[in-house]
């Protein structure tokens, strides 16, 4: 690897993370929130090459860019009345108190400590050894987290669903659009925002 | 592996059979005397320039060729008037297209709103890289090929999103909503019929599984058929077109998630999609049909020209498709996607896998082993389908699901009402 | 300057820490788990690291480690969502600040 290319990678890839994170702080949509969060974690699967982890680069990408981002999107997109914005809490000054002092300590000790350490040979066929080693070594913790990551999928699925209500429901809206009065099918179809209790700067934006 | 050898021996940069010959000529006359980083720099920049410099007039050709096919699909001409046989007709669209004014909503979230024509072309030109076009001849033969292909392509589905919410129109948003169910839908059966052919190959290298095709001397079209439909259907769902392309349906939301997009805005949305179906066609030719190899005959004929010739042959069935099939609607996709492919896929998963253990363990012959295995897989196949036609006649099956409004998740009328007596009252 | 450990173990520590204070600071209970999912990412970067500059051959155990930390956390994600969808549903809002059915 010739070492100016490796430095120009690195740094692109670490202001690009970085940038990212930090975008998520500003940003006040919550929108463009998610979208700078991909741009970090493209960053970080950029960052996993430069350190030769192909194969956990790529399942990055897939993961965090192909799904999580996405599920989020999904999630932002079915609370259509809750607010858009992504401001602070009171939480705010303390947080990033705690976080100045969290970032001087493990800096400090990152910086600080002799690590002795030596750029190690990348492993040749990462994904067939960690296949590998999945089914044997670690095949109890792969085994756990299959029935960690279906009992989440049950859970999730149990959790926002909820059928029987909703028929009632929507047998109900559909009724009231048939032979209701011009005001039940307009609340119906323009619904009112949910009012904010005397929280200014709150305003609905973005999205419809 | 011998088709190669015989390049190596005449290697010279004018034998077109192998293209490396004229990169490998390049990059090691700048090695002696640049930076060692400055040959890799232009190693994939003539690969990336080399697939741009394919790509762009074939899309050119291909918005032809695609008009004319369904024409003839459609019994009508097709274009005809501008150049010999209408061929200068993209040309006269393109500059139409560039012509045009470019609007934008005013409402519309500029930002987020210019990107998204741009930005679609990137996973559409990354997958062309760890395609392979002969031995050893792809800009970048990585060992997780296949993974790389279904992570970069899975990125496509935040630009679509990104495009239709940025947009500020609800027909947008509902395609580009539409666009993200589906894809993420369609990824799974996806995933799993690559995931037998992983499994039986023991390589995912795009190139690998192209290599133990060639040296079992099997297609795995034969081996693995269901898989092949799966990834067809989840392929042409991904890609949007006709059969499954709810989310541009113009008779139900507009144009889907590329409605606000004028001129040539527009016009870059749909030569990506030309082009990604280019490249889906032409994986499809290379896990299922052999890529660049066909029994020998790429020993002749340039390897490329075989992927070329085969890739053509998949367009074309996806052209076909296209024509002929209509519209599905939006729950039959669905439930086609996980009650019917998810499942098939899945067993065919279990099925390789006890065929590969098989294989291995008990050493059997694969010049045997490999058609029997072939005959079964196919007749498990046959089975499947018959299941599934059955299945599908039934009338409980055929009624569109209800569905759940956001309204009714949110507690309908009455909730609209309190939170309207409640604004009414603080007031 | 050669890049080692000590860049990579800086920078995810500045990762996690931006993490850390969007998961504590955000109103929105999504951008809440945005911030979860970055101090995550950092927490991977650096094992990742260490396994590259390690001094012991641990650089597939680490790499199977971070493999099992990205499945737990799309499971943590996706079953965060489904909370946040079913407070959406009962509270009509999805603010960390205004969820205070437990407060007395």
């Amino acid at each position: 690897m010739s070492s100016f290319g490796f430095h120009l990678a690195f740094w692109l890839l670490a202001a690009m993370t970085v940038g990212g994170a930090s975008m998520i702080i500003v940003s006040r949509n919550l929108i463009h929130a998610v979208i700078y969060l991909v741009i970090s974690m493209l960053g970080v699967a950029g960052l996993y090459l430069t350190l030769s982890a192909d194969f956990i680069a790529v399942v990055q990408v897939l993961i965090y860019v192909g799904a999580i981002s996405v599920l989020m999107l999904f999630a932002i997109m079915l609370t259509p009345r809750a607010e858009r914005n992504n401001t602070e809490t009171s939480l705010k000054l303390p947080a990033a108190a705690v976080m100045v002092l969290i970032l001087t300590a493990t800096v400090f000790v990152a910086l600080d400590t002799d690590w002795g350490a030596v750029r190690q040979a990348a492993l040749a066929d990462q994904a067939r050894l960690i296949g590998q080693s999945l089914i044997r070594e670690y095949v109890l913790p792969f085994e756990i987290g299959a029935v960690l990551l279906t009992a989440a999928l049950v859970g999730a699925i149990a959790l926002a669903r909820h059928d029987d209500e909703d028929a009632a429901i929507h047998a109900q809206s559909l009724q009231a659009e048939a032979d209701g009065t011009a005001e039940d099918v307009a609340l119906l179809t323009d619904p009112p925002l949910v009012e904010v209790e005397a929280d200014a700067g709150a305003g609905e934006d973005g999205g419809s | 592996m011998s088709g190669f050898d015989l390049a190596v021996v005449l290697g010279a940069w004018y034998d077109f059979r192998d293209l490396n010959n004229l990169s490998r000529l390049i990059t090691e006359w700048i090695a002696d005397w640049g930076p060692d980083w400055l040959s890799s720099i232009v190693t994939g920049l003539l690969g990336s320039l080399g697939i741009l410099a394919v790509i762009g007039p074939t899309l050119l050709v291909l918005i032809w060729v695609e008009r004319k096919v369904i024409a003839r699909f459609q019994q009508r001409y097709g274009p005809n008037r501008v150049g010999p046989k209408g061929l200068l007709q993209p040309v006269a669209d393109a500059i139409k297209l560039i012509l045009k004014e470019q609007l934008a909503p005013r409402a519309a979230d500029k930002l987020i709103f210019f990107l998204p024509p741009v930005l679609i072309f990137v996973p559409g030109l990354l997958i062309w890289g760890v395609l392979p076009f002969g031995p050893r001849m792809s800009v970048a033969d990585l060992n997780v090929g296949v993974l790389f292909l279904l992570a970069v392509s899975g990125t496509g589905v935040l630009v679509l999103f990104m495009a239709g919410w940025s947009s500020n129109n609800k027909y947008a948003l509902f395609g580009a909503m539409r666009a993200v169910a589906m894809s993420i839908s369609y990824e799974v059966p996806m995933v799993l019929a690559l995931l037998t052919l992983v499994v039986f190959s023991g390589t995912m290298s795009v190139n690998g599984i192209v290599e133990w095709q060639q040296q079992e001397d099997v297609i795995f079209i034969l081996l693995f058929p269901l898989s092949a439909i799966a990834f067809f259907f989840a392929a042409s769902a991904e890609l949007n077109r006709t059969p499954a392309d709810i989310s541009e349906a113009e008779s139900e939301i507009v144009a889907g998630y590329h409605t606000e997009y004028s001129g040539m805005r527009f016009g870059l949305f749909y030569a990506v999609e030309l082009g990604n179906t280019l490249v889906i066609s032409a994986f499809i030719a290379t896990f299922f049909l052999g890529g660049w190899w066909l029994w020998g005959l790429d020993q002749w004929v340039p390897s490329w020209i075989i992927l070329l010739a085969k890739t053509g042959a998949v367009y074309f069935l996806l052209i076909w498709t296209r024509g002929t099939l209509p519209r599905l609607r939006i729950d039959q996709l669905m439930s086609f996607c996980w009650k019917a492919l998810v499942p098939a896929t899945l067993i065919f998963v279990a099925v390789a896998a006890v065929e590969r253990t098989l294989l291995v363990t008990q050493g059997w012959d694969t010049t045997i082993a490999l058609p029997i295995m072939a005959v079964i897989n196919i007749a498990l196949t046959l089975g499947a389908v018959m299941l599934f036609a059955r299945l599908a006649r039934s009338e409980r099956l055929r009624r569109p699901a209800r569905t759940t409004l956001v309204r009714d998740r949110v507690g309908g009328l009455a909730a609209a009402r309190e939170v309207a007596s409640q604004a009414g009252g603080g007031d | 300057m050669i890049i080692g450990l000590e860049e990579y173990l800086a920078l995810g520590a500045l990762l996690f820490s931006l993490g850390f204070y969007i998961a504590l600071s955000k109103k929105n209970a999504v951008g809440v788990l945005m911030g979860v999912e970055l101090m995550l990412n950092a927490v991977n970067l650096t094992l990742i690291a260490f396994s590259r500059f390690s001094t012991s051959d641990i650089t597939l155990s680490t790499q199977v480690f971070v493999i099992f930390i990205i499945a737990v956390a799309a499971a943590e994600v996706a079953v965060g969502l489904a909370l946040i969808l079913v407070v959406y549903r009962n509270r009509q809002t999805i603010n960390v600040d205004r969820t205070t059915l437990l407060k007395g």
